[in-house]
């Protein structure tokens, strides 16, 4: 299953939440869902029972929630629903390294930009992240009260939020720069290191996952 | 796209999804996770803008798979803070704040139908909360989501048009005058076309 090209992996992920929704309650989403928990359990084909357990957990608050304003009888749809889409999900983000993704997109003739802007946001997220979390630790040694009224609270945000952001705008030049060195310009192409192979049977089983989704669409509508 | 404006990009993500922890800190109700969204098209225009908030959504989603369907309202944020920066009302936290409440009124809207037919209102525990609420008050189930969301975007949006009108005035001259567009956003000078 990891050995799969990126773009199948994802296709799978994006169709069992749409076929959850096309699909009639509950037994279609029931399917799905089933589908997903088995994609996420087989052997070899996910990173084992941690996955499923984030999966369960990250479903579990909004099956609680929809009993809360449902109850039994509106909880079950949509709790299968979702539950579906956050397994497909947590299963993709668990095989699917992104820097494969991105050779993927190099390989498939994508701009080089476009793959860029995937791959830097993944990194700096957790970096600025970080840097919020040092922020803060350093701006309450310093004895800004985080606690209080709202007003009290508000200043504090402020505090916070305001050299995070210009630090994180100052970079930007840097970037730049350091994009400019390395020959980014529009229209650039890129040569990937380990193009993932992409046989035929994979891209007609993609064909047939879209073209299942669109004609079960159709066929719920009319 | 020049590129400066790509590198901008992945930063303006990175200060969607990390004033999370500045919000934690302080323990208000607030997401402010478009201020990266609004600040990148006051300084950039709305195609950035629109780039930021769809990254943003898609990055999120490999966290939280529910953020997804909301990438209609980050495109949706955008494009209102286009019009907001176009008129210069990021000039002042008179008018900036008002402006954000008006997009507090124009999000909730619009994110109340993603949030009842795809969740079931139950996209976070405080909507859901606060949806419960709604329903105890004698709304109905749409209505309980629509009081729920609108609780939860009206003072989040107007806190997020704030924050960025601040961050706006206190960015260096150095910095700004890369970005002609910020100037005009804060009403000192007009954009080159």
């Amino acid at each position: 299953m990891r050995r799969l090209h990126p773009f199948t992996l994802l296709a799978l992920a994006v169709a069992l939440p749409a076929l959850a929704w096309i699909l009639p309650a509950p037994w279609g989403a029931a399917g799905t869902l089933t589908l997903a928990a088995a994609l996420l359990l087989t052997p070899g084909a996910s990173p084992g029972i941690t996955t499923a357990k984030t999966a369960a957990l990250s479903a579990a608050p909004f099956w609680f929630f929809l009993y809360l304003l449902h109850g039994v009888g509106g909880m079950v749809p949509t709790g299968l629903r979702l539950s579906t889409m956050i397994a497909s999900f947590v299963w993709l983000v668990a095989i699917l390294p992104p820097a494969r993704l991105v050779e993927a997109m190099v390989a498939a003739g994508w701009p080089v930009s476009v793959a860029f802007l995937f791959s830097a946001t993944l990194q700096a997220v957790p970096a600025l992240h970080e840097r919020a979390q040092r922020l803060v630790d350093a701006q309450r040694c310093r004895g800004l009260a985080t606690r209080g009224g709202p007003l009290v609270r508000l200043r504090a945000l402020r505090a916070l939020a305001l050299p995070l952001v210009l630090s994180a705008l100052h970079e930007v030049d840097e970037r730049a720069l350091a994009l400019e060195t390395r020959g980014l310009v529009a229209g650039a192409r890129r040569t990937p290191l380990a193009p993932p192979a992409d046989h035929r049977a994979e891209q007609a089983l993609r064909w047939l996952l879209a073209l299942s989704c669109a004609a079960l669409f159709v066929w719920r509508i009319a | 796209m020049s590129v400066r404006l790509l590198a901008l990009i992945p930063v303006a993500v990175a200060i969607n999804l990390a004033l999370s922890a500045t919000v934690d800190a302080v323990g208000l109700p607030l997401f402010l996770d478009t201020t990266g969204t609004i600040l990148t098209t006051a300084l950039a225009g709305p195609v950035v803008g629109i780039l930021t908030g769809a990254l943003t959504s898609a990055v999120n989603s490999l966290r939280n798979p529910t953020f997804w369907p909301f990438v209609a309202i980050q495109i949706i944020v955008a494009l209102y803070a286009w019009l907001a920066a176009s008129r210069g009302w990021f000039r002042s936290l008179r008018t900036a704040v008002p402006a954000g409440l008006l997009l507090g009124v124009i999000a909730s809207v619009t994110s109340t139908p993603i949030s009842y037919f795809v969740f079931g209102c139950s996209t976070t525990g405080g909507i859901a909360l606060t949806t419960k609420l709604g329903q105890l008050l004698g709304l109905s189930n749409l209505g309980a989501c629509f009081f729920g969301s609108f609780l939860s975007d009206f003072g989040d949006k107007a806190v997020t048009f704030a924050l960025v009108t601040t961050i706006l005035h206190a960015l260096p001259r150095r910095t700004a005058a890369r970005f002609p567009l910020a100037l005009r956003a804060i009403g000192r000078a007009a954009a080159s076309p």
